[in-house]
């Protein structure tokens, strides 16, 4: 048995329990008056009213305007067919009508919505059609009443007016993918962001900041209030230094040719006008591009989209022989009024090499040789200098490294070495080699933009500048080239003369009132047999006819240009990509 | 004497009973409901009701097979079963299963047990054994040793991190104290003395945990993350007005517009539902609920017995309070459920354990009479 134990209760003790539960039930019936009945009306309300529901407001993106400030990138409103699920009685039944409303198959609205469903959260609109058609717009816009959930967002969206003239320049906007929604908090499913070039490249500042606003909205999800919360900031507008009307003066004048053609202020370095061809419409990603659509432009031989001012490589050809005879200034590897015979071939070995002129030069000196573009005299000047001088020249002043401008996916292209040929093509550097670089083939390849701020350089008195496409960027000095004024001047004067004198290769260019210096450059797009050599373009098929170089400067009193053009499988420099650069000049020098 | 003799079950706590049946009858319909929703197509209901009534089924086996037992042999066993709590406590923090981002699980195969269940039975039990020897009000000495006792296995409850449980025990330790009377020079120093520490606790608390107070200032603040409970409970409750919409109408609920709706926020579903009047008789159901528990804690023949049943009054008092006080929106936003309304297996079987020993003192108290 258990001791006895006399316990007396604690009097303190039990009222304090009483009172516990007495002041529990006042406290809590109190509270419950007050709630319920008191404020319960207004409870009521905002319950049948179904409340608050938190939306994005949309931030314009900036704009992208030329130096004159035309719109180039500009937003205009879309109009997005969404569904709220919770607020929708029969989502099988409405996607049954939007089907009938619209050209899309209800199997492809089901398939939509089922992919997208787990992707927005409770009571947040699903975006079915992102862009409807004005008649689509209005006809389903009077008969939105009837279907609860479904509602329509108006949205700003990109829009390029001048695509494809500046596709390659500003690139485009899309949907994000779902890794780039995950990376990205602040993006959400029907958002774009940049996905190529200055798009690309300025996303986080062209994007802005989205606001919130919180909905009050009833039962039948449609919106009875709203507040903001957060006003959105809109993107940044950005002034390019492209003059959009040169751009689309070059843009027609290329014709349907294949090709780059970029025009430089050589002081600033600042890009007057980027054009590659071909292009593509821009505006066709912003709601996302059908497959088929994006298949054919991957495959599309002409591969148009690769911006081939930045991205396309290319054998620079006889425009390469402006960085030899820069390097043999440098190195002073040769009197500038010593003659060397040019009968019209070059051995090396048992290897014969030809200058493309059949009969030779004869006796030809330096400046007559960049001015003819004597092949030979270049072999036996690049035979002295060496491949170690060219390579080691041609890379610390600018080639074989990205110029750095602002756009995003630049190739680099290459100058080849000792090293280099080993370590790529797995065999070690003939004489030959040597031969072939001197002249800008074998296995160097430039952009079109290397050449062009190489010219630049030459115009402004040794400054290698970043090129610039904004207006806000001050000059960027990247380096200087190692030469004399004197060489400099040697050089620029070299150019002016294949242009002005006699059996220049750059006559075409000659304008009235101003000052015109060019280099043409041929550049092999595979070694054609002995016969085709010398023959008709024409003749030649497509594929495997020469690229046409043409880099060159115009000056007239205080304006100078550099204006560098590729036009792929054009044949010679002269010819295919002259008028090109010709009409920029008469374009510029009115 | 035989385990259960005609006297002993004469004097069964029958309104105690009736009132346990009462509530756990009317927490089932509620979880009904609660588990109704209006998903993409149609309507579902959710299994909790179910569950919940093989665990209240549980429950009650567990309370007949803790009545024939006199509870004053646990006097035995208090310090045992400390002892066992907190390698249980320290087990789980080491093995334990995580679900939702806190470890306070054991698996055991068939079922998950929470060692934290058994704390607030074991932190009762020694607590009224100590209570029991020691002369009243309490000393400092006495106060502190106690204090300690309670401590260790708390803190070990809220490194799981577990708030609602490990303030609950907190708190129903700090009733008893009450109960059994405190110095009074001590109890003007706690009244002093804890609003001035308070703030310095902040630092202890977890992010979530600080922004539930922060919320609770500022509803406002952040009214679609963590204000948007107390706002959709009020608004939830408040639309019920004083008849309620009637049983699964609730259309706050069925919208799923109510977080956490079948546990923590089950009394809003309630509240929608059956209005300020279902809400008053809940109430005062709940009010004569404890007040049996304030009967046996006060007609107990033995201190142990009585210091056991203000234990168990204190562990649903402000189990009951913080609840409602944060459904209401009174309080900030603290994990505790409403006993026998909000869906939980482990907490409805410790709630039948506990009331199993209120129901084992109230049926003795007769029986030192004789002697």
């Amino acid at each position: 048995m258990h001791e006895s134990d006399p316990y007396e209760p604690s009097s303190k003790g039990y009222l304090l329990l009483i009172s516990l539960v007495v002041g529990l039930f006042c406290l809590i019936l109190l509270r419950l008056w007050h709630l319920q009945v008191l404020q319960g009306r207004e409870y009521a309300k905002e319950a049948e009213q179904n409340l608050l529901r938190e939306r994005s407001i949309f931030a314009l993106r900036g704009l992208i305007r030329d130096r004159d400030g035309e719109i180039l990138a500009g937003n205009r409103p879309a109009y997005a067919l969404a569904l709220v699920r919770e607020d929708c009685r029969d989502i099988q039944a409405t996607l049954t009508r939007i089907s009938d409303w619209t050209d899309i198959t209800f199997q492809k609205l089901e398939e939509r919505y089922n992919s997208r469903k787990s992707r927005v959260k409770p009571f947040k609109p699903l975006i079915l059609i992102p862009s409807l058609t004005f008649s689509e717009l209005s006809h389903i816009e009077t008969r939105l009443m009837n279907w609860p959930g479904l509602q329509i967002i108006t949205r700003p969206q990109r829009h390029h007016p001048l695509a494809p003239v500046f596709s390659h320049l500003l690139g485009y906007v899309a949907q994000p993918t779902l890794q780039e929604l995950r990376d990205n908090p602040s993006l959400q499913l029907g958002d774009t962001i940049g996905k190529r070039s200055l798009e690309r490249a300025l996303d986080r500042k062209l994007r802005g900041n989205k606001g919130k606003k919180i909905l009050e909205v009833d039962a039948q999800g449609r919106v009875l209030k709203e507040r903001i919360v957060a006003e959105s900031e809109p993107g940044r507008t950005f002034r390019l230094t492209i003059d959009a009307d040169l751009q689309r003066h070059i843009w027609r004048e290329m014709g349907d040719k294949s090709g780059a053609v970029v025009v430089m202020r050589p002081n600033s370095g600042d890009v007057l006008a980027m054009v590659s061809k071909p292009g593509y419409n821009g505006n066709a990603f912003v709601e996302g591009i059908s497959e088929q659509k994006w298949q054919d432009l991957l495959n599309n031989p002409r591969d148009p989209l690769r911006n081939r001012v930045i991205q396309g490589t290319y054998p620079p050809g006889s425009v390469f022989k402006l960085v030899i005879a820069s390097s043999a200034l440098l190195r002073e590897t040769i009197p500038i009024d010593k003659e060397l015979h040019c009968p019209g071939y070059y051995r090396l070995g048992n290897r014969v090499f030809r200058c493309w002129k059949k009969g030779g030069h004869g006796d030809i000196a330096f400046q007559e040789a960049i001015k003819q573009s004597c092949d030979v005299y270049f072999y036996k000047l690049g035979e002295k200098l060496g491949i170690d001088a060219i390579s080691d020249y041609a890379r610390s002043n600018g080639f074989h490294q990205k110029t750095g401008i602002i756009l995003p996916n630049e190739h680099s292209g290459v100058i080849p070495g000792r090293e280099w040929k080993l370590r790529n093509i797995g065999r070690s550097w003939q004489g030959g080699d040597t031969l072939n670089t001197a002249i800008g083939q074998g296995f160097t390849l430039v952009t079109p933009l290397q050449i062009s701020r190489y010219v630049a350089a030459l115009v402004n008195g040794g400054h290698l500048l970043k090129p610039n496409l904004l207006t806000e960027s001050e000059p960027s000095q990247q380096g200087r080239l190692p030469l004399s004024g004197e060489s400099i001047n040697f050089l620029l004067e070299s150019m002016r003369v294949t242009v002005e004198e006699p059996h220049g290769t750059a006559w075409r260019l000659r304008t009235q009132n101003a000052t015109i210096g060019g280099k043409t450059g041929t550049a092999q797009v595979i070694k054609l047999k002995e016969e085709q050599r010398g023959a008709d373009t024409e003749t030649i098929p497509y594929r495997f006819r020469d690229h046409a170089w043409m880099a060159s400067y115009g000056i007239r009193g205080k304006q100078k240009y550099v204006v560098v053009a590729l036009v792929e499988h054009g044949g010679h420099g002269s010819s295919a990509a002259g008028p090109v650069v010709k009409s920029v000049y008469d374009y510029l020098f009115p | 004497m035989p385990f259960l003799d005609r006297r002993i079950l004469a004097h069964f706590n029958w309104s105690l009973l009736l009132l346990l049946l009462l509530l756990a009858g009317v927490g089932i319909l509620n979880l009904y409901s609660a588990g109704t929703l209006r998903q993409d197509q149609g309507v579902t209901t959710a299994f909790y009701y179910q569950k919940q009534l093989y665990w209240l089924a549980i429950g009650f086996l567990a309370i007949l097979f803790i009545i024939p037992f006199d509870y004053r042999h646990l006097k035995a066993v208090v310090w045992p079963l400390y002892g066992l709590t907190l390698f249980l406590l320290v087990y789980v923090l080491g093995y334990g299963t995580a679900i939702s981002g806190a470890t306070r699980w054991i698996d055991l195969g068939v079922a998950s047990f929470q060692p934290t269940e058994l704390a607030k039975v074991s932190v009762i039990l020694l607590c009224a054994a100590l209570l029991a020897r020691m002369p009243g009000p309490l000393s400092w000495k006495d106060l502190g040793k106690i204090l300690i006792l309670v401590a260790v296995p708390v803190a070990f409850i809220m490194a799981q991190p577990d708030l609602g449980s490990g303030l609950n025990i907190l708190m129903l330790a700090g009733g008893m104290l009450l109960f059994k009377g405190i110095n009074r020079r001590i109890l003007f120093t706690f009244l002093v003395g804890i609003p001035v520490l308070a703030p310095i606790t902040w630092f202890f608390l977890l992010d979530y945990q600080k922004q539930r107070i922060l919320t609770f200032l500022h509803p406002q603040r952040d009214p679609l993350d963590a204000g948007y409970n107390t706002i959709q409970s009020k608004i939830a409750i408040g639309s019920g007005q004083i008849w309620g919409k009637g049983f699964l109408e609730g259309t706050q609920s069925q919208l799923r517009f109510l977080p956490a709706k079948h546990t923590d926020f089950v009394f809003s579903v309630f509240g929608e539902e059956w209005g300020f009047v279902g809400c008053a008789i809940l109430l005062s159901l709940f009010c004569f609920f404890l007040y049996q528990l304030v009967v046996v804690a006060g007609t107990s023949k033995d201190s142990f017995g009585a210091y056991i049943a203000s234990g168990v009054f204190f562990y649903f008092f402000w189990q009951i309070v913080i609840n409602l006080g944060m459904v209401l929106g009174l309080m900030p936003i603290v994990g505790i459920p409403l006993p026998f309304f909000s869906y939980g297996g482990s907490s409805t079987l410790i709630n039948c354990i506990l009331l199993g020993l209120v129901f084992n003192i109230s049926m003795r108290r007769y029986i030192f009479t004789r002697e």
